[in-house]
């Protein structure tokens, strides 16, 4: 397999202003030094609890939020790098579907308006295909042809995102962002996008970037996982082998925390102190260790590395300094 | 008519209850004839998908349907033997915060920005317990204490703003306590919270429900919270309860298809991934333009044309009720 994206040391860091001069005065490191990369055809779901910066992670690959360092190379072309006019004409090969399809689609503009948009933008086509292709996404996604006149405000939830893929797919993308794309809806409807998702990659070969705080969802949809804590990567693994044997104690704590919809089964729980500290003041060492059931004395004093704890068929990675150790 | 056994009294009781919405597309039965049982100190969950009904139920219970455009048209709601469908505004307001109490999904909205934690957990105790001052203040410390507040006598002092999601949810929970209410109706008291926060609030409820034998009405979306906190569940659609038992059975062998379609589409971590997920086909029907029969029946593999003709009344078994022509389970 190939690799399509390939993100490296990738930081944002917002600028917090105050004081007399509305000075600059610290930074919050919303995304600290966050690599990986993903192939083609794949999907890497990031999970984490809010303010952990999955989100912004997103939205900083895609450049919708310019990226303090570190780079983004899509298909061999780096993004970070790219002017203006050439950002444009790169966008067509990644997209987003964001959360809240009741939002992210405009009130005033019929289906048909909004999907013909990023084929006029990008002058794909003449009119008479153009509108052929949007009738044919429409059909890919499981809504009728003649909804195209309609407003956003007479669908369902459901309908709304299968709205939201399809408009993210209308210029062919290799690579799309999906941020929190099922987390708004029911969950009888959530596993209609989701099984929905997962048939078109298959068809189209797109990779996806899927950030959800769900971890069920993402062991679903995800080939390998990536758990964000606190603006960094804690641990990244293949789907299968982080589920089955999560080694960072928040990636644990995550899977214990999850209710399991089964009666007779008292899980163990291992239920986590206190809140995720604030970003703008992270505790010292490894950022978990204020909350970590097994925190040793030298957490405080040192970042943990990276430790390569899987096979070769089977990465898996952990920043903690439990396994350093060995 | 009751599915319990035992001989206690329940401690609310609601029959038939019918709630409708004045829209500008017309009228819009929110509920449609319900009838529960809650019995002292007992947990009951009440799950279902957006627009089943399920936070409108708590709402009439608490007597807070907005009114216009909202009414109760018919039914009757009775706490330990009291009748409150109709009760004055006046009447109602010295039950809610001492008899009833109540959690909302957003902490942030339902609690005032510009007054300190102290002002508001003191006002509630002045107003239902009549203790005032140094000791309504001790009682609320003691409160914040309990629901695993850290140096609860300087967070006190603090306001809302300056409180994480999840201790604002405990400062709810401690408030909604604080005057040993016989009900407590939490409506998602943690769908706004994360996995980690939300099993330190609800290992909270759990633990207060046993230490002070409140009974709890949780109202959820999320099974895997019923399924781990819950006596006993309510299944709603489009405003009607379809299914009613014990929460073990319920998780096992549920009856109802749309329980069944529920339970099966939960997204839960496998041992091993499946291909694809179980799904329910179609959407909820609009509650403007309900079917004649069963309002599952247009989803619903196993409807028939009596499904959709007629409505199917409520079935007794085992202590379970169940309102379908064909359960699941056994032959049709």
């Amino acid at each position: 397999m190939s690799v399509l994206l390939e993100v490296k040391n990738l930081k944002k860091h917002f600028p917090i202003h105050g004081g007399l001069f509305n000075r600059v005065v610290s930074q919050l490191k919303a995304v600290d030094d966050v690599s990986f990369v993903l192939e083609k055809g794949k999907t890497m779901g990031l999970v984490g609890e809010s303010g952990c910066g999955k989100s912004t992670l997103g939205r900083a690959v895609l450049r919708l939020h310019e990226p303090t360092g570190g780079t983004v190379i899509l298909d061999g072309i780096d993004i970070t790098k790219l002017e203006p006019k050439a950002l444009v004409d790169a966008r067509r090969d990644m997209q987003i579907i964001f959360q809240d399809p009741y939002a992210s689609l405009s009130p005033r503009r019929t289906i048909q308006q909004t999907l013909l948009e990023p084929l006029e933008t990008h002058h794909i086509g003449t009119a008479e295909s153009r509108q052929q292709k949007i009738e044919e996404l429409l059909e890919i996604v499981g809504l009728r042809k003649h909804v195209l006149h309609r407003y956003p405000h007479e669908f369902s939830g459901g309908q709304r995102q299968r709205i939201g893929i399809a408009r993210a797919l209308t210029l062919e993308p290799k690579f799309i962002v999906a941020d929190e794309a099922v987390s708004a809806l029911d969950v009888s409807v959530q596993s209609q996008v989701l099984n929905l998702i997962s048939n078109l990659q298959k068809k189209l070969g797109i990779s996806f970037l899927f950030i959800s705080h769900d971890l069920a969802v993402v062991q679903h949809i995800s080939d390998d996982v990536g758990v964000m804590y606190l603006g960094r990567l804690v641990e990244k693994a293949t789907a299968t082998s982080l589920y089955k044997e999560p080694r960072h104690p928040y990636t644990k704590a995550l899977l214990s925390a999850i209710p399991t919809p089964d009666p007779t089964t008292k899980n163990q729980r291992q239920i986590l102190k206190g809140d995720v500290p604030s970003p703008l003041n992270p505790p010292s060492g490894c950022t978990f260790r204020t909350r970590c059931p097994e925190a040793m004395d030298i957490c405080a004093k040192k970042a943990p590395l990276q430790v390569e704890v899987g096979s070769k068929n089977d990465p898996h990675w952990v920043a903690c300094h439990l396994f350093e150790l060995s | 008519m009751s599915i319990h056994m035992s001989s206690k009294k329940p401690l609310l009781s609601v029959r038939d209850l019918v709630v409708e919405f004045n829209t500008e597309r017309g009228l819009v039965r929110a509920i449609d004839g319900i009838s529960f049982d809650v019995m002292p100190g007992e947990t009951m969950g009440l799950v279902g998908e957006s627009g089943c009904g399920k936070s409108v139920t708590s709402l009439a219970i608490l007597g807070l349907i907005p009114s216009p455009p909202g009414r109760i048209t018919a039914g009757s709601i009775q706490l330990n033997g009291r009748e409150l469908v109709g009760l004055p505004e006046s009447e109602y307001r010295k039950i809610r915060g001492s008899e009833i109490s109540m959690i909302f999904q957003e902490p942030m909205t339902a609690l005032n920005p510009v007054f300190s934690i102290a002002s508001q957990m003191t006002d509630v105790l002045s107003r239902h317990q009549k203790i005032r001052g140094k000791q309504a203040k001790n009682r609320a410390i003691e409160m914040l204490e309990l629901v695993g507040i850290p140096s609860p006598d300087k967070r006190i002092n603090e306001y809302p703003h300056q409180l994480s999601g999840g201790m604002r949810q405990r400062v709810m929970i401690a408030m909604a306590l604080s005057c040993n209410p016989k009900l407590l109706l939490a409506d998602e008291p943690t769908t706004a919270l994360d996995v980690t926060i939300q099993a330190q609030v609800m290992e909270q409820i759990v633990k207060l429900q046993h230490e002070l034998g409140t009974a709890v009405v949780l109202v959820t979306h999320d099974l895997g919270v019923v399924a781990e906190s819950c006596q006993r569940a309510l299944v709603m659609y489009a405003g009607r309860i379809v299914e009613q038992s014990p929460i073990i059975p319920l998780f096992k062998n549920p009856q109802h298809p749309y329980s069944a379609g529920l339970m099966a589409s939960i997204p839960r971590i496998r041992a091993d991934k499946i291909a694809e997920l179980p799904t329910i086909p179609g959407t909820v029907p609009d509650l403007l333009h309900l079917p004649k029969g069963c309002r599952f029946a247009e989803r619903c593999q196993f409807s028939d044309d009596r499904c959709h003709q007629e409505q199917p009344k409520n079935q007794t078994k085992d202590n379970r009720e169940v309102a379908c022509f064909h359960p699941c389970g056994e032959a049709s």
